[in-house]
């Protein structure tokens, strides 16, 4: 290569490397090096010396282990609900027209981008006691006293349900659509039913898109702190909500700064086993045969 | 012959209206005549707008959110844009890893993301400025406009650029009159999801806001967790509102199905 080609290569990367320096230097300052101070921090006691103790209170005291579990069985419940709603609506989808898919993605998707605090207020409207739903229910003679549908942990599911349902949804559509239509073609010709064909066909192609979905839901219902605020109450206090009081109200930053990364961490570690079973699972399925 | 039950276009029908149910519900309270929520509500009456305005804390976080929401955005779309054209346009060596690196904040939790910089603002001495909620919300748009630019920069003609050099175009025009049109759609669907984005944001500015300047989703929340009345529905049915235009712009725009469809591969 010849040198002036060599020098306006060089000048290129460094006009890249240029136009880089913003984003890095917004990304080192507010992201990357705060949580290595929060890290750090983690590690301190209240006298600013290194100590595990953070992080050993947690694995010994059964309060916050009772936080973890139940952290983690709302966002299981989440993403199972997600699933069972989330799975009909991605197969209506990969079979609708383009005018319906277009239009059911715009319903499913608009609600997303409209703060999460004022779709938790429909529902505290629609759910609490003198509720729309328990107004109707005692009107037509069905129930006696208020059904309690909130400030509990189904209010909790019902809320992380909606709002995150839309990831599910999108996950398992984008698996459903790149499945070959030629496929269903041929196991009709062999005369499978539309049972056999599902099993068959669209479950096992639909799978990466049910595991992703599955991990973006659970991640994102453990660390959820809006929703477990407000249609959980006082009674369903799950770890991104102790870590917020740790913080905000008790100022025990240390404190705050290690839950923060057992959140983290637990997240992580969860989805990590739970995508390596599913894995070794669909290795066993495939090499049995 | 047994009838046949659509299973899937009736859950997918209730699917849709549990995820718009809320809005459904809020309008028409923000209209009731009554001073508590009731069902169904009661009369037709204005007077819950009104009370908004005897509200300054409200109207004063509205302002105060409309300002940060513009400023991020425009800042945001400059940094974001600028960086994807560096990873498209100019093949920087080790391009997954940088952008892997761009859009890492997405994958912590941004509660997390609070919480660090809450810890660390303060420590040098920004908690509970403006400076400070202020780069925190750029932080968590940069990547959504680098995502969106890079979506669009996936179909852009670079033959255009070089035709224009050769016909002997300088580097200011070719960018303004060729690189800059096409990416028109990009950058302006960064500006919108980026302002709906900090517009939006409770859990980043939950650490970061000063005790007397306050954003409106907070305000709002905070206000929640005291009484519940049909002033709130009156002023989410404001931001509902507001919220709408640009989701409509972002559709006609970009379109809300591509937005979410490359959303949801990377995480």
């Amino acid at each position: 290569m010849s040198a002036p080609a060599t020098r306006a290569k060089r000048a290129a990367y460094q006009a890249a490397l240029l136009l880089l320096v913003p984003a890095f230097i917004i990304l080192l300052g507010v992201f990357v090096i705060p949580m290595l101070y929060i890290f750090l921090m983690s590690f301190q006691d209240a006298k600013e010396q290194f100590t595990f103790d953070n992080y050993i209170l947690f694995v010994k005291d059964p309060y916050y282990i009772g936080i973890l579990w139940r952290t983690v069985k709302v966002s299981l419940l989440t993403v199972l609900c997600c699933l069972l709603l989330g799975y009909p609506v991605a197969l209506f989808l990969s079979k609708a027209s383009g005018k319906m898919r277009g239009f059911v993605t715009f319903l499913i998707i608009s609600p997303h981008l409209i703060s999460v605090v004022i779709r938790n207020f429909g529902w505290v409207v629609i759910l609490g006691d003198k509720g729309w739903i328990n107004t109707i229910l005692m009107n037509l003679g069905l129930i006696e006293k208020p059904l309690r549908l909130l400030y509990n942990e189904l209010g909790v599911v019902i809320g992380l349900t909606d709002a995150f349902i839309v990831y599910m949804v999108l996950s398992i559509s984008t698996s459903l659509y790149a499945v070959d239509s030629s496929l269903f073609k041929a196991a009709g010709i062999l005369g499978a039913s539309k049972w056999t064909m599902f099993r068959t066909i669209t479950l096992p192609l639909s799978l990466p898109g049910i595991l992703a979905g599955t991990t973006l839901v659970f991640s994102l219902s453990m660390s959820a702190f809006v929703t477990p605020a407000l249609m959980g109450g006082t009674s369903v206090k799950v770890l991104p909500v102790i870590t917020y009081e740790k913080i905000m109200a008790t100022l025990n930053w240390p404190l705050g700064a290690a839950l923060a990364f057992l959140l983290l961490a637990s997240t992580v570690v969860l989805v990590t086993v739970f995508s390596k079973l599913v894995e070794t699972k669909r290795y066993k399925e495939v090499f049995a045969s | 012959m047994k009838i046949r039950i659509p299973w899937l276009g009736v859950i997918t029908t209730l699917v849709c209206l549990m995820v718009i149910s809320p809005f459904l519900v809020i309008v028409p309270v923000s209209f009731t005549s009554a001073r508590y929520l009731s069902f169904p509500p009661q009369g037709f009456s204005l007077q819950w707008y009104q009370k908004i305005l005897d509200r300054p804390e409200f109207t004063d976080a509205f302002l105060f959110s409309l300002q940060l929401a513009a400023v991020t955005a425009v800042v945001a779309t400059l940094i974001g844009t600028l960086a994807a054209l560096a990873i498209h346009k100019y093949n920087v060596p080790g391009k997954g890893f940088v952008t892997t690196l761009l859009m890492s904040p997405l994958t912590v939790p941004s509660i997390i993301i609070g919480i660090a910089a809450l810890l660390f603002f303060t420590r040098i001495g920004l908690g509970g400025s403006f400076a400070g909620l202020l780069l925190a919300h750029i932080l968590i748009a940069v990547p959504y406009v680098v995502r969106l630019t890079l979506t669009g920069l996936s179909s852009f003609d670079y033959t255009l650029e070089r035709a224009a050099y050769i016909m002997g175009a300088k580097p200011f025009n070719v960018f303004w009159d060729i690189t800059l049109p096409l990416l028109r759609p990009a950058i302006l669907s960064g500006l919108i999801f980026s302002f709906l984005t900090s517009f939006d944001n409770v859990t980043v500015s939950l650490f970061l806001v000063a005790p007397d300047t306050t954003t409106l989703p907070l305000a709002i929340f905070s206000y929640m967790q005291e009484t519940l009345d049909p002033l709130v529905a009156s002023i989410s049915s404001v931001v509902i509102l507001l919220s709408l235009v640009f989701i409509f712009l972002l559709e006609r725009v970009y379109g809300l199905d591509r937005l979410f469809g490359t959303n949801t591969q990377s995480h």
